[in-house]
């Protein structure tokens, strides 16, 4: 057990945190829900940080890292599946889009250049063409278009790689809104800091001091267990990492919507470049309920059941 | 960072596992239903401690100079991980070497040090926390009981006063006791006070935690004397603060709720219960758990950097607050028929363990309290 960053850790987030720093400040006016920016997705490839995860010294912690620094930034960037799931498909650059069920709405798909599509265990791996999708608008803050078909060159993953690419995918979900949930509540404590009401910053009243302090406890857990999760690479942690954030989000966006006001109605306001990026990840994959049916089930194993009451009295009768 | 186990670590638990299936009665779950303040249990405290202490395994994280071996912060928290899930038959002891034990090292005189840590290695000796007052629980700035010099003999204080909630107090031989010793609001001073003291009254309170666990101590003129003091005169905060902050993540309580949840879906699986909603409930419960565990072990990983900030601390607290709530919900909700049976005495354990998460080492809201300062800044 080490929480400590190490060196080469403390300066690979450096390093990032440089590029990140031109994305940290919410775009200047109004504009529309999508966070997504197409500068900051060039460079992110073009810096090669997306690949860091295939890098000789690091692996999927470094990612996960990464991924949730990056989602801490109001400025949204697909990085979450191409950092951690692309190196196992062979996915070197550009956008990785993960469609958890056809005819959904799923994230990056127009921005794309493979996409892995989850059908129950099998995993496909695909291109995405024109045709293969349309775009769609709505209330999230990722770009969103739905999957009309499956690709032309679509192949299946074998079992071993498929359940890996699952993995990963889940464990890039959780450190994704790890990320965001830091970057909501983050940006919430400033704001509580600065709005006066009844003659004093409204993070004096300790009505608020505790809910913000019940969310920091969440945001640090979530990134905690998101980073145990890619640090084992493990099934059973990254569902439980998924479940915990998915779980406890929901509190922490009502929080921090509550104590913005009415300024947390506004597009010019960017707390929803997080929250609304958060409540497409709170339904992602599944939910809460496939995580936890994935932790059950790598957990609890099904035991033998004990003779019914029911097989009993029949066989009574 | 990193989050794995070494395989000493690995080696530890397995060996401690294996002493205590060598070492823990056949009834042991029973007796440990019980409070870890009663009679049954700080008896076998005294039996098991000792065994504990040959193996090394007691107070192994303390300084090699006294008594320690060597061992970390994180082997002392294995260790605590696998007794509190076992029911911790360390009974009241876990508070001398949790916190009582280092904040002694940490302030205490040669002298001190040397009589206290020694008795504390044997395994043998009850200590009970004298910080509770009718006027002071989680506003511990609020206490009345006084430690006043003596005109005749500058060395002495006579302490007058009155204690409550005081687990472990009827069994204790010594107190760590806080008593202001000035006019301020902030002039306190901690002592080693030996409860055999003339002037002592201990009164139990039958509480839902169990026998043993919630005493008054009434002190009327009781001498306490100056080498007795743990730190300077009027500098009791910060050694509280110090304590505290071990306290608070001393006892490793997902472990127990785990335990008691796994205990709880086993029930449900073998009654072909276990439907997708209790499966949700289950799960959810189990994450609290381990987010749990991961602030406390966030807070452990600090320690053995030097110690640990209040405010990671009290967070660490919180979370397991949450987490004992939701194994105890998720028990009554699915499994009501173990917290109303003695079919599973562990559950019992549990749950009688847990109703007091949210108040020992001060209220789950003063952890809030401190979180909002210390960490986010709010209200400063």
């Amino acid at each position: 057990m080490d929480f400590t960053l190490s060196d080469d850790q403390q300066v690979l987030l450096t390093a990032f945190d440089g590029l990140l720093d031109n994305y940290r400040t919410p775009p200047h006016g109004i504009h529309g829900y999508v966070a997504w920016d197409a500068a900051f997705q060039n460079e992110l490839d073009a810096s090669g940080f997306a690949e860091i995860a295939a890098q000789e010294g690091y692996g999927s912690l470094e990612a996960a890292m990464l991924v949730e620094a990056a989602a801490s930034c109001p400025v949204g960037v697909e990085a979450a599946a191409s950092m951690l799931v692309g190196p196992l498909i062979g996915h070197t650059s550009g956008v990785l889009a993960l469609a958890w069920q056809i005819g959904r709405p799923v994230r990056y798909l127009a921005q794309a250049q493979r996409l892995c599509i989850f059908d129950h265990d099998a995993v496909l791996v695909a291109t995405p063409a024109p045709g293969d999708w349309e775009e769609m608008s709505g209330v999230s803050a990722y770009p969103m278009a739905r999957l009309l078909r499956v690709p032309a060159d679509a192949c299946r993953l074998p079992d071993d790689l498929a359940e890996a690419v699952r993995r990963r995918a889940i464990i890039g979900l959780a450190a994704e809104a790890a990320g965001l949930v830091r970057g909501a509540h983050e940006h919430t404590v400033r704001y509580v800091k600065e709005r006066q009401q009844f003659g004093q910053p409204l993070g004096h009243f300790q009505a608020i001091q505790h809910r913000l302090a019940e969310d920091a406890q969440i945001v640090q857990a979530a990134r905690l267990m998101a980073f145990r999760a890619a640090h084992a690479d493990c099934s059973r942690q990254a569902a439980i990492a998924a479940l915990y954030v998915q779980d406890a989000m929901r509190k922490l966006i009502h929080d921090c919507h509550q104590f913005s006001g009415a300024m947390g109605l506004t597009l010019e306001f960017p707390l929803h470049l997080w929250t609304y990026r958060l409540k497409v990840l709170q339904g992602e994959a599944g939910g809460r309920a496939a995580q936890a049916h994935s932790v059950a089930s790598a957990t609890w194993p099904k035991q033998k059941s004990k003779p019914q009451l029911a097989t009993v009295l029949e066989r009574t009768i | 960072m990193e989050f794995g186990w070494t395989e000493e670590q690995d080696a530890l638990r397995a060996r401690l596992k294996a002493f205590l299936a060598a070492n823990l009665p056949d009834d042991w779950e029973t007796t440990a239903s019980l409070s870890p303040g009663s009679q049954a249990v700080t008896d076998f405290s005294k039996v098991f401690c000792p065994k504990l202490a040959e193996e090394g395994l007691l107070a192994s994280h303390w300084p090699r100079e006294h008594g320690g071996n060597g061992a970390t912060a994180w082997d002392h928290f294995v260790i605590g991980e696998v007794l509190w899930e076992a029911g911790e038959p360390r009974g009241p002891q876990y508070y001398n070497v949790n916190w009582i034990g280092p904040t002694i090292l940490a302030y205490g005189s040669e002298e001190q040090k040397a009589l206290h840590l020694s008795r504390m290695l044997k395994g043998d000796v009850i200590w009970c926390q004298g910080f509770s007052e009718p006027s002071g629980g989680s506003d511990l700035g609020g206490i009345r009981t006084k430690a006043e010099k003596t005109e005749e003999d500058g060395n002495r204080y006579l302490v007058n006063g009155q204690k409550i909630w005081t687990s472990y107090a009827r069994l204790a031989e010594f107190c760590f006791l806080v008593a202001k010793t000035g006019p301020a609001r902030r002039d306190v001073s901690v002592f080693l006070l030996p409860m055999d003291r003339p002037g002592i009254t201990v009164r139990p309170i039958a509480s839902v935690v169990g026998d043993g666990d919630l005493h008054e101590v009434f002190f009327d003129d009781v001498e306490v004397f100056e080498h007795e003091r743990l730190g300077a005169e009027g500098k009791g905060w910060e050694v509280i603060r110090y304590s505290l902050d071990y306290e608070r993540v001393g006892i490793p309580r997902y472990a127990l709720a785990l335990r008691t949840l796994n205990r709880a879906v086993a029930e449900l699986q073998d009654e072909d219960c276990f439907v997708p909603e209790a499966e949700l409930a289950a799960a959810t419960a189990l994450t609290a758990c381990e987010a749990a565990r991961m602030l406390v072990y966030e807070t452990v990983d600090k320690r053995m950097r030097g110690r640990p900030d209040t405010g990671s601390a009290s967070m660490a607290r919180y979370a397991v607050v949450c987490a004992e709530r939701a194994v105890a919900d998720f028990v009554l909700d699915w499994t009501p028929h173990l917290f109303t049976s003695n079919d599973a005495p562990m559950v019992a354990t549990h749950h009688k363990r847990a109703i007091a998460a949210g108040l020992a080492a001060g209220a789950a809201e003063i952890q809030l309290n401190l979180v909002a300062r210390d960490v986010l800044g709010l209200g400063v």
